[in-house]
């Protein structure tokens, strides 16, 4: 009988004491008192398919804290410390509001960064309502600005600022006609797709069929590379996480393509090139490594990713954005003179733009930002691999 | 008619590759009537296991898959011991959130190792020979190869070794088999080992045309359910069959129809499979 | 036979309670209250779950799928085809009802681990056709600004604790529909289908027809709740209909108790303040979460409440054999109660 009584405690016991650690720990969250402090919230993909993602956008705002707290930040005559909560929200969108709600009441943030359209767009539901923060959009799909928030500023170039430059590259000065479909079909890839195809046969192309698939839900895509080729594409639409389209375009090389890729913004150059044998790229155009920057800070934050983050992949424009735009807020902070009133922060941030330190300068970094919350930089540019194999940058205009 | 050609070469080894993947999903399903939804966890942790064998150990392609299989084994055993044994009499339903629980497990643990990067695994079999007059590569025709060769063994061991007709013997007759003196504790383990064994063949397979992430085990996962209920649940020809099926299915409909059509044809085939003949195409009417 | 009853009364009761001055409780932690609501409309779903699988003993895996109808009904209707929110509501409601009846036509046909798999693919289906039917639902670019109730008189439903009040009539409907079937002759029957199906049907019991209307009733419970949580989410994403979201309703159900009035409810808010506070673990925790949840299923499978239940059961058995008076009428709970020993011998 004793025993018994005891296995039935047991679990009661196990549950209890796994919910009072559950309750425990949702206390500490709470700020400490004393002043000083300034939390960065980010909620993105930590587990799941899109891990590598969240923990490349992580780093870039990680870089940044570090290094303004080596320089001191002072907001209205007092000394602060920047640190950074990241909540893992697996992607969803629902997830990231919940996550934003909880750094902004428990964690005292004003501003999160918010790396996937889905979680902007939930949060956007309650950022100027029932929460009150700043969301640090890092996504390129331009319908986060276009929603009149006036509390969200987008850190990515809109991907619509691809398409004039990618269509001049191939159609005008290649003479290129046919372009072939093979994106990833997320939402992200389709809208991509249906703006690349509108352009395309504006400008007097014509576009073959469409064979976007999922890059992360396929065994096997060598039979969506020979249906693309078989309909004997120009150039190519290709695009997804770096390391699927990689394989992509040397499945299709491998298969005897021997045109054109226009590359997604979603994957990087130089990425693409450590899962590929480099040569592949010829003839295609994408965007431009980070490293390739001339700007003032460029070379010391390619140094510090490899020191302080991994040495085992480049640092991408994921990282390097997000890095910028947490200086451009925290140098908004200063200037606003509050890191507590999101409304402040961003009316402070054009101001703020010209004046961050050189360091924080390093792909791009934005001259501008308007009304909408669209970060402009006039330097920003694109990458062209040429047949030979080597790079020729283009400017492009942020729209 | 060259297009046809090499598709149906891409067929083929996709095929090899779901059935190898979806037989242990079958066998555990025969003998202990658990949908086991950590099946595709196993698989993702039989690519990560070829790759450290490979890259990081030195190991030759084959010998890697081999001892893949042989660790994945082990740790398919382990997780009916420790996940599924305590479970035995307990409804289905608790099989299924357990065994959820050990796919999260896995997919954190992998990620706590290696890394939620992608990483890619060179194959030491390269180049492409020509059959018919087109290009197929030697990692496809390898893939098919190896896929036949342990077919046969599979069904050797099935049929002719006294383990083997153990576990054949419980997936027909439960209680006939425990009354001729077969334990069922060691059918249940030698077919979770063999199971994981099965599909770390799959994965270290397929690893070089493809990428190993923490999460790669989701899009098979969805794939081998689809042929388990297409070939009937606990059948293992079913599960040849089912696999080189929609394997076939998948890249013509792909090459002929589009992409999409090529994504969604395990669905539609489940969807009239389960509206004619529920209990699956190749299992005996009576099936409880 | 009446202690019990207060016993099982006090408890539900301080749930109730709880809920009810959550709200003011929670004042300023709008946080909290927004985890609250969304647990809500699982917990409603939860209990739609907890018909078919806690009275029938059916395993359902399309769940996450009627969810995700009820979602995108309420989603769609009120914003491109611009619908008032009770309208989309109760064409939300209907629409799972009918999709589950139909569904239930096919998939009932089998059973047990058969019936199991025949709703995952059922839900992976319906989870592939939200999130590829671009042109009705939008796929991933998802749907922005779903209405949130249309105020009724002083009733400000933008107010996040208006709107839980709401939700907590809604989820108090669902657990008293649990509650009658528990005592009633329907749920008799139904449980008498989970003990034996063979047995059931001999004694005169149309299993085919108790099924299919469980099963219809629980899809209906899982499109309210979908329903309830598009509106308050705002904007919504195919992942709400995914097979994700079916194993965390299995998981709030089996962790609550399956087959009991207040399992739905405390077992999805106690995991989903596990999954806020094991957030801390960042990307690895379900290194901790994924033995927790084994070892939960291993070691309790009845659930919290229904461990409760049996502990109360046990101990009023033991005062009514200590004293002298006979027995008296049998225990006329007991062929009701889904927690006693033949539901783990089973």
């Amino acid at each position: 009988m004793s025993q018994k009584s005891r296995s039935t405690l047991r679990p009661l016991i196990a549950l209890s004491t796994v919910s009072l650690l559950a309750l425990t720990s949702c206390g500490n969250g709470g700020g400490d008192g004393e002043g000083g402090t300034i939390t960065i919230g980010v909620t993105g993909p930590q587990s799941g398919g899109g891990a590598l993602y969240g923990e490349n956008v992580e780093a870039g705002i990680r870089l940044a804290i570090d290094e303004l707290n080596e320089q001191g930040v002072t907001i209205d005559g007092e000394e602060y410390t920047v640190e950074m909560r990241a909540l893992d929200d697996e992607y969803q969108p629902n997830a990231a509001a919940t996550n934003a709600q909880r750094l902004v009441e428990q964690d005292d943030a004003s501003v999160v960064f918010i790396p996937h359209a889905g979680g902007i767009h939930a949060a956007q539901e309650i950022n100027t309502s029932r929460s009150d923060f700043l969301i640090g959009a890092y996504s390129s799909d331009r319908r986060i600005i276009e929603r009149d928030n006036e509390l969200t500023f987008m850190i990515s170039p809109p991907f619509v600022s691809y398409s004039e430059p990618f269509i001049r590259i191939f159609q005008e000065e290649q003479g290129a006609e046919r372009l072939g479909l093979l994106a990833t079909a997320s939402e992200y890839g389709q809208q991509w797709t249906t703006m690349i195809t509108q352009d395309w046969e504006d400008a007097g192309g014509e576009v073959l069929s469409n064979n976007n698939f999922d890059y992360g839900a396929v065994s096997d895509f060598a039979s969506s590379v020979a249906r693309t080729l078989s309909d004997d594409p120009d150039v190519i639409l290709v695009g997804g996480p770096s390391q699927t389209t990689a394989l992509v375009i040397e499945e299709a090389r491998d298969q005897g393509y021997e045109g054109g890729f226009m590359i997604m913004d979603q994957a990087k150059f130089e990425e693409l090139e450590l899962f590929t044998d480099p040569e592949n790229l010829n003839n295609s155009a994408g965007v431009k490594p980070v490293a390739e920057f001339d700007d003032p800070g460029t070379d010391s934050l390619v140094e510090r990713f490899a020191e302080d983050i991994t040495e085992e992949r480049p640092i991408t424009a994921e990282t390097s954005l997000n890095f910028q735009a947490v200086a451009l807020v925290v140098k908004a902070m200063e200037i606003a003179g509050t890191h507590e009133d999101p409304a402040a922060i961003r009316e402070a941030m054009p101001e703020a733009a010209a004046e961050v330190d050189d360091v924080f300068r390093v792909s791009g970094f934005p001259d501008e930002v308007t009304d909408e919350g669209l970060l402009i930089s006039d330097s920003l540019e694109g990458a062209y691999r040429d047949s030979e194999g080597n790079y020729e940058y283009f400017p492009m205009d942020i729209e | 008619m060259t297009l046809f050609v090499q598709q149906f070469f891409n067929g083929l080894s996709l095929g090899g590759v779901y059935c190898l993947a979806a037989i242990g999903l079958t066998l555990v399903f025969g003998v202990l009537r658990i949908p086991n939804l950590a099946h595709g966890a196993l698989y993702m942790v039989g690519a990560y296991l070829t790759y450290f064998f490979l890259t990081s150990a030195g190991v030759p392609y084959i010998l890697a898959i081999a001892l893949a299989a042989l660790v994945l084994a082990g740790i398919g055993i382990g997780m009916e011991r420790v996940v599924f044994h305590p479970l035995r009499n307990a409804p289905h339903t608790h099989h299924m959130i357990a065994a959820a629980g050990a796919m999260f497990f896995l997919h954190s643990l992998i990620q706590a190792i290696w890394g939620a990067d992608f990483r890619r695994m060179e194959s030491p079999i390269t180049g492409r020979v020509e059959i018919l007059g087109t290009q197929v590569s030697w990692q496809r025709v390898t893939i098919v190869i190896t896929a036949v060769v342990v077919l046969i063994a599979l069904t050797w061991f099935i049929k002719r070794t006294v383990h083997g007709q153990s576990i054949e013997a419980v997936e027909q007759d439960r209680v006939g088999a425990s009354l001729v003196g077969i334990n069922p504790n060691r059918v249940s383990m030698l077919t979770f080992g063999l199971a994981a064994a099965l599909v770390a063949v799959a994965a270290g397979l397929v690893a070089p045309i493809n990428l190993l992430y923490p999460t790669m085990g989701d899009v098979i996962m969805v794939k081998v359910f689809a042929i388990i209920i297409l070939g009937g649940l606990g059948s293992i020809p079913g599960a040849i069959v089912g696999g080189f099926t929609l394997g076939m299915a998948e890249v013509m409909a792909t090459t002929y129809v589009s992409a999409v059509a090529g994504e969604v044809i395990a669905f539609v085939v489940l969807i009239l499979v389960l509206a004619i003949r529920p209990t699956g195409l190749l299992t005996k009417a009576v099936q409880r | 036979m009446k202690l019990t009853f207060s016993i099982r009364g006090v408890g539900a009761l301080l749930v109730a309670a709880a809920l009810l001055f959550a709200p003011l409780i929670l004042a300023e932690q709008n946080y909290l209250l927004r985890v609250l609501i969304t647990g809500i409309t699982y917990a409603i779903a939860v209990y739609g779950l907890n018909i078919i699988l806690g009275f029938t003993g059916q395993l359902s895996l399309a769940h996450g799928g009627f969810f995700g109808i009820g979602v995108y009904t309420m989603g769609l209707l009120t914003t491109d085809y611009d619908w008032s929110f009770w309208g989309a509501l109760l064409a939300a409601i209907v629409l799972t009802t009918v999709v589950g009846f139909l569904a239930g036509l096919l998939a009932l046909r089998t059973r047990e681990a058969y019936f199991a798999v025949f709703t995952m693919a059922l839900g992976l289906i319906i989870y592939m056709i939200i999130s590829r039917w671009e042109d009705v639902t939008h796929a991933y670019s998802g749907v922005l600004g779903v209405k949130l109730p249309e105020n009724i008189g002083p009733l400000d439903f933008s107010e996040p604790a208006t709107y839980y009040y709401l939700l907590l009539v809604f989820l108090a409907a669902a657990a008293y529909v649990t509650y009658t079937l528990r005592v009633s002759n329907v749920g008799r029957r139904l449980l008498a289908i989970r003990t034996s199906e063979d047995l059931a049907s001999s004694i005169g019991i149309n299993v085919g027809l108790n099924k299919q209307l469980a099963f219809t009733a629980s899809a209906g419970f899982a499109g309210l709740g979908g329903a309830l949580f598009a509106s308050a989410e705002g904007f919504i994403g195919p992942n709400s209909s995914s097979i994700d979201l079916t194993f965390e309703l299995l998981m709030f159900l089996l962790v609550g108790g399956v087959a009991t009035v207040m399992g739905p409810i405390v077992g999805t808010l106690l995991v989903l303040a596990l999954f806020e506070a094991f957030q801390d673990f960042q990307a690895y925790r379900f290194i901790l979460l994924g033995p927790v949840i084994i070892a939960l299923v291993i070691y309790a499978p009845q659930g919290l409440i229904g461990r409760l239940n049996e502990l109360t059961l046990r101990w009023k058995r033991r005062r009514a054999a200590a004293p002298k008076t006979p027995a008296g009428p049998p225990d006329s709970d007991s062929p009701a109660d889904p927690n006693d020993e033949k539901a783990e011998v089973r």
